[in-house]
C-alpha cells in the first residue's frame, strides 16, 4: 500500500529543511504549528538547537485559531515577539495546519511586514513534502527577495587576506550533509586554496551575504536542494553554478574504495549518492547504481539512476536487486535487513533520515 | 529597542494579581511558543519521554499505525531505537490531497490488516494515532476504528494526537489515558484488586503505597506498565476502585466509573511529610482501611533532617521536566526551611494554591515560564541557585548541581521524599567534594 511504512521511519519533512536554512540568519522564524511541528523540529531535525538556539517559534495555534482563521492573531504574537527578538527579518512557515484550512500566506507575510516594520517571507510547507523541497522553496524565496543586484562583496568569513575567486555554498545544511559544520571542508581543504571567501547560506551566512549573492564567482551545490536558487540566481545573475560533496571521511572513503569491482547501491540525497559512486569507481571498474527519496534533479543523475517513492518498492529494490553491497543511511540498512538483504552494508549517514551525524 | 530580559514575575506579585488575572506573558496562548532546550519535551505532546506515541502502546501486545503527514511521525525514529519499540510503531503517511479530502480514511482498515498479517506474533491491539490534521477535518475516528477492527479481526482503538487541543477539554495525554483504559468492562469485582492509574512506569518498589494496600487486605495491585499479557491487562476490570495518581488521569477514571462501575480516589504525588501524612488519613477515611504510615514517615524525616542539618537554608531553583508538580516540590523545600529563588513552570488557576502559599514563605521568588520566546534571555547570574532540580532547570544553571527527578520509574509517597533528599545530599556532597 502507497504510503504505509513497516520498515522505515518518516523522512524529515519540509518545514525542518525550509528552518535549517534560516538558521543562523538574523530573522524571526515562525512555525505556523500547534507546537508539535516545532517540537520536532527544534529537538529532532535541528542538531545546532542544543548549541545555539535560535529565534525558532511555534504559532502555537489552538483549535479555534484554525477554524476561526484568526491570522490577526498570529501577527500580534509574532509583533510582540519581534520586540524582544533582534532581527532583519521574519519568516513564516507553513505546516499541515495551515495546509488544511488554506491559509494565504502572501496575505500573511504582508501583514508580518507592516506590522513588524520589517521585511517577511513566507514559506508554504505542508509537512507531507520532504525537507529538501522546503529548503529548496526557501532558498528561492530568500534569494528572490533579497538578492540584489547592485550588492557591495564583503568577506563573510576567514581569509579575509586571500585574492581570489569566491563561492557561496548552497544545499548545505545537517540535514543534507549530516554535519553541524561544513564551512571547514571548504576552508581547510588545499582543493579549494584560490577561493578568497565562502558564503554558505544555511550554515552561517547571514542575510549581507543573501543580498549580495549576485557577487560571487559561482555557486556549489552540495545537495540538489539548491539547484531551484542557484538556477535562479544565474538567470538573474549570470552567476555559473556545480555540484560536488567533500564531505566524505578518509573512513568511509576507504570503506568505498573497497567495493569496487562490486554491484553495489547507493542511497542518499543524489550529489551524496554520486560522490561515493565516483569513489568506488575511480578505484575500478564497478556497477554503482545511485537510489535517492529525495529530489533528483536530470542534470545530477545518471540513466538507470532511481527515485524510491514507497517502501515496497525499496524492500524489494534491496532483496531482489543482486547488491553485493548497499551504502546508506543506517536506518535504511537496518530497514534492508528487515526485509531479507543478507549483503555487505556500509554506513553512510543521512541526518535526514536517522537523525545521525556523521561524526557522531 | 529591542527588550532582552527573560520575562518574569515574583510569587508576591503574582499571589497579589490572582488566577484571574495571570500576566499574558506566562499565557501560552497569549505568544509565540518557545521551544526551548530546556523543555522541549514539554511543547511536543510527543517528542520526548512518555509523550502520546510511546503511552499509546502501554497496552502489552499491542501496536500503533500513526496516520498522519510524515512530520507528525518524524521524531519517533528515535523511539524505534528504545529497547522494545522498533517493530511496534507503522506509518500510514498521508499527502497532499489526503489532507484536504480526507480519502486516506478509507485505506486504514486495509492498512491495520496489512500491518497485522505481516506480523509473526499478531498484536493484541492495533492503536490508531491521529494528528492535527484529522482534529481539523472532524474525523469520526470511533467509527473508522470499528471498521478498521471488523476488517482486521482484533480491536483497534483511537489515539488522538492532537497538538491543537492541548488546553482543551480532552489535552492528548489525558485523552490517551483514557484510550488505553478503554477496553476494561463491567465484570465482577474483587475487593482485594485495585488499580494504580495515571503513570505510564511502575512507581518505585519501595513506595509505602504496596506494603500500606497490602496491610489494607489489597492481594493485587495493578499497573499498566507492569503487566505482561493481554489478559492481564483485562484483568484490572476487576479492580475494587482505581487510585489515580496523576490529574491527566481524571478523565480515564471518570470514563472507567462510568463505563466499568469502578470507583476511584486520588492522591497526589506530595513533597512534605506532614501533607503526606494528611493525604493518606483521608484515603485511609475514605476507603475505610486502616493505615499506619509511621515507619515510612520516620524515615523520609530522617533524610530530610541528614539534610537540612548539613545544608541548611539551601537555595533552590526548581523546573518543570520533573516527576511532580513544580510549585509544590517549591512550597516543600519552603516549608522545609529553604530558599526558592526560581521557578520554570506552568502558572494555571489550579496551582495558585501553591502559589498563594510561596508568595507568605517567599515573596521575592522569582516565576519564569519555559515557553516565553524572552527566555532566550534568560541570565542565570541575576539569581543563582545552590542547586536545581528538573532537568530544565539544570539547562539553566548549568553550573548548579542539579538533581533531575525525572527518572521513568515513578517516584511516591514518603519513598518519594526519601529519594529526593538522598539524591540531594549527593549532589551538594558531591559539588563539595569538587
Amino acid at each position: 500500500m502507497k504510503g504505509l511504512l513497516r520498515y522505515l521511519s518518516p523522512l524529515a519533512p519540509d518545514q525542518s529543511g525550509a528552518v535549517a536554512v534560516l538558521y543562523g540568519m538574523d530573522c524571526i522564524t515562525v512555525v505556523c504549528d500547534a507546537g508539535g511541528c516545532t517540537g520536532n523540529i527544534c529537538g529532532f531535525d535541528e542538531p545546532r538547537w542544543y548549541d545555539k538556539p535560535g529565534a525558532v517559534f511555534s504559532a502555537g495555534l489552538r483549535d479555534m485559531d484554525a477554524i476561526l482563521g484568526r491570522d490577526d492573531r498570529l501577527i500580534e504574537k509574532l509583533a510582540d515577539a519581534a520586540k524582544r527578538t533582534d532581527a532583519s527579518f521574519t519568516a513564516i512557515i507553513g505546516t499541515p495546519v495551515p495546509a488544511v484550512i488554506g491559509t494565504d500566506y502572501r496575505a500573511l507575510s504582508r501583514m508580518a511586514q507592516k506590522k513588524c516594520g520589517m521585511p517577511s517571507i513566507a514559506v508554504e510547507c505542508t509537512g507531507t513534502r520532504l525537507y529538501d523541497e522546503g529548503a529548496s522553496d526557501t532558498y528561492r524565496t530568500l534569494f528572490r527577495k533579497f538578492a540584489e543586484k547592485t550588492g557591495t562583496e564583503g568577506p563573510v568569513h576567514d581569509n579575509t587576506e586571500k585574492q581570489g575567486k569566491t563561492a557561496g555554498i548552497l544545499g548545505m545544511t545537517p540535514l543534507d550533509i549530516s554535519l553541524k559544520d561544513g564551512r571547514p571542508y571548504f576552508t581547510e581543504n588545499e582543493r579549494y586554496r584560490d577561493y578568497s571567501a565562502f558564503y554558505d547560506y544555511g550554515m552561517g551566512a547571514g542575510l549581507e551575504a543573501v543580498r549580495n549573492a549576485a557577487s560571487v564567482t559561482e555557486n556549489i551545490l552540495v545537495s540538489p536542494s539548491g539547484l531551484a536558487a542557484a538556477e535562479y540566481l544565474k538567470k538573474k545573475f549570470g552567476t555559473p553554478y556545480r555540484w560536488e560533496y567533500p564531505f566524505i571521511g578518509e573512513a568511509l572513503r576507504q570503506e568505498l574504495v573497497s567495493l569496487a569491482g562490486r554491484r553495489v547501491l547507493v542511497i542518499h540525497q543524489q550529489v551524496a549518492a554520486s560522490a561515493a559512486r565516483d569513489l568506488i569507481e575511480e578505484a575500478g571498474p564497478s556497477d554503482v547504481t545511485c537510489a535517492t527519496w529525495f529530489l533528483q534533479p536530470d542534470p545530477m543523475k545518471r540513466p538507470g539512476d532511481l527515485h524510491l517513492e514507497t517502501e515496497s518498492q525499496f524492500v524489494e529494490l534491496c532483496r531482489d536487486g543482486a547488491y553485493d553491497a548497499i551504502v546508506g543511511d543506517p536506518e535504511f540498512l537496518r530497514a534492508a535487513r528487515m526485509s531479507g538483504y543478507q549483503g555487505t552494508m556500509v554506513e553512510f549517514p543521512h541526518f535526514a533520515v536517522s537523525g545521525v551525524l556523521a561524526d557522531e | 529597542m529591542t527588550e532582552r530580559n527573560a520575562y518574569y514575575i515574583t510569587a508576591g506579585e503574582l499571589a497579589a494579581l490572582g488566577p484571574g488575572n495571570i500576566p499574558s506573558e506566562l499565557l501560552s496562548s497569549a505568544h509565540l511558543i518557545y521551544s526551548s532546550p530546556a523543555a522541549l519535551s514539554f511543547n511536543s505532546p510527543g517528542a520526548q519521554g512518555f509523550g502520546v506515541k510511546r503511552a499509546g502502546l502501554a497496552i502489552p501486545g499491542s501496536v500503533m499505525l500513526l496516520v498522519a503527514p510524515g512530520c507528525c511521525g518524524r521524531n519517533t525514529t528515535i523511539l524505534s531505537r528504545l529497547g522494545g519499540y522498533s517493530d511496534r510503531f507503522f506509518y500510514l503517511l498521508m499527502d497532499d490531497t489526503d489532507i484536504i479530502t480526507g480519502r486516506h480514511l478509507k485505506k486504514i482498515p486495509d492498512a491495520v490488516r496489512e500491518v497485522v498479517d505481516a506480523m509473526e506474533v499478531p498484536p493484541t491491539v492495533v492503536m490508531i494515532c491521529i494528528t492535527c490534521v484529522d482534529a481539523l477535518l472532524g474525523t469520526d475516528m470511533e467509527r473508522v476504528c470499528r471498521k478498521a477492527s471488523e476488517v482486521a479481526g482484533l480491536p483497534v482503538l483511537p489515539c488522538y494526537m492532537y497538538a491543537l487541543t492541548r488546553e482543551g477539554r480532552e489535552p492528548p495525554m489525558n485523552a490517551v489515558r483514557k484510550s488505553i483504559y478503554s477496553l476494561l468492562e463491567k465484570t465482577e469485582r474483587d475487593p482485594a484488586v485495585v488499580n494504580l492509574l495515571g503513570e505510564f512506569a511502575p512507581l518505585t518498589d519501595d513506595s509505602e503505597i504496596y506494603e500500606i494496600l497490602s496491610a489494607a487486605g489489597v492481594r493485587k495491585v495493578n499497573e499498566i506498565s507492569r503487566l505482561d499479557t493481554f489478559e492481564e491487562y483485562l484483568g484490572m476490570s476487576r479492580a475494587n476502585f482505581n487510585i489515580v495518581i496523576n490529574p491527566e488521569c481524571r478523565l480515564a477514571a471518570n470514563d472507567l466509573s462510568a463505563r466499568a462501575g469502578i470507583p476511584y480516589v486520588e492522591l497526589r504525588k506530595l513533597h512534605h511529610t506532614e501533607r503526606i501524612h494528611r493525604q493518606y488519613e483521608l484515603f485511609a477515611a475514605g476507603t475505610g482501611m486502616k493505615i499506619d504510615d509511621q515507619a515510612y514517615r520516620m524515615e523520609a524525616e530522617k533524610e530530610v533532617k541528614k539534610f537540612c542539618d548539613q545544608y541548611p537554608e539551601t537555595t533552590f531553583a526548581v523546573g518543570e521536566t520533573l516527576n511532580g508538580e513544580s510549585f509544590e516540590i517549591a512550597l516543600s523545600l519552603l516549608r522545609y526551611g529553604h530558599k526558592i529563588s526560581e521557578i520554570y513552570g506552568t502558572v494555571t488557576a489550579e496551582n495558585f494554591v501553591y502559589i498563594k502559599k510561596i508568595a507568605e514563605l517567599s515573596p521575592g521568588t522569582r516565576i519564569y515560564t519555559n515557553l516565553s520566546p524572552s527566555m532566550m534571555y534568560y541570565d542565570c547570574s541575576e539569581a543563582p541557585a545552590d542547586v536545581t532540580i528538573g532537568a530544565d532547570a539544570a539547562y539553566y544553571q548549568p553550573d548548579a548541581p542539579n538533581v533531575p527527578w525525572n527518572q521513568e520509574v515513578q517516584p511516591f509517597g514518603y519513598a518519594a521524599v526519601t529519594h529526593l533528599f538522598r539524591q540531594l545530599y549527593e549532589a551538594r556532597e558531591k559539588e563539595a567534594r569538587r
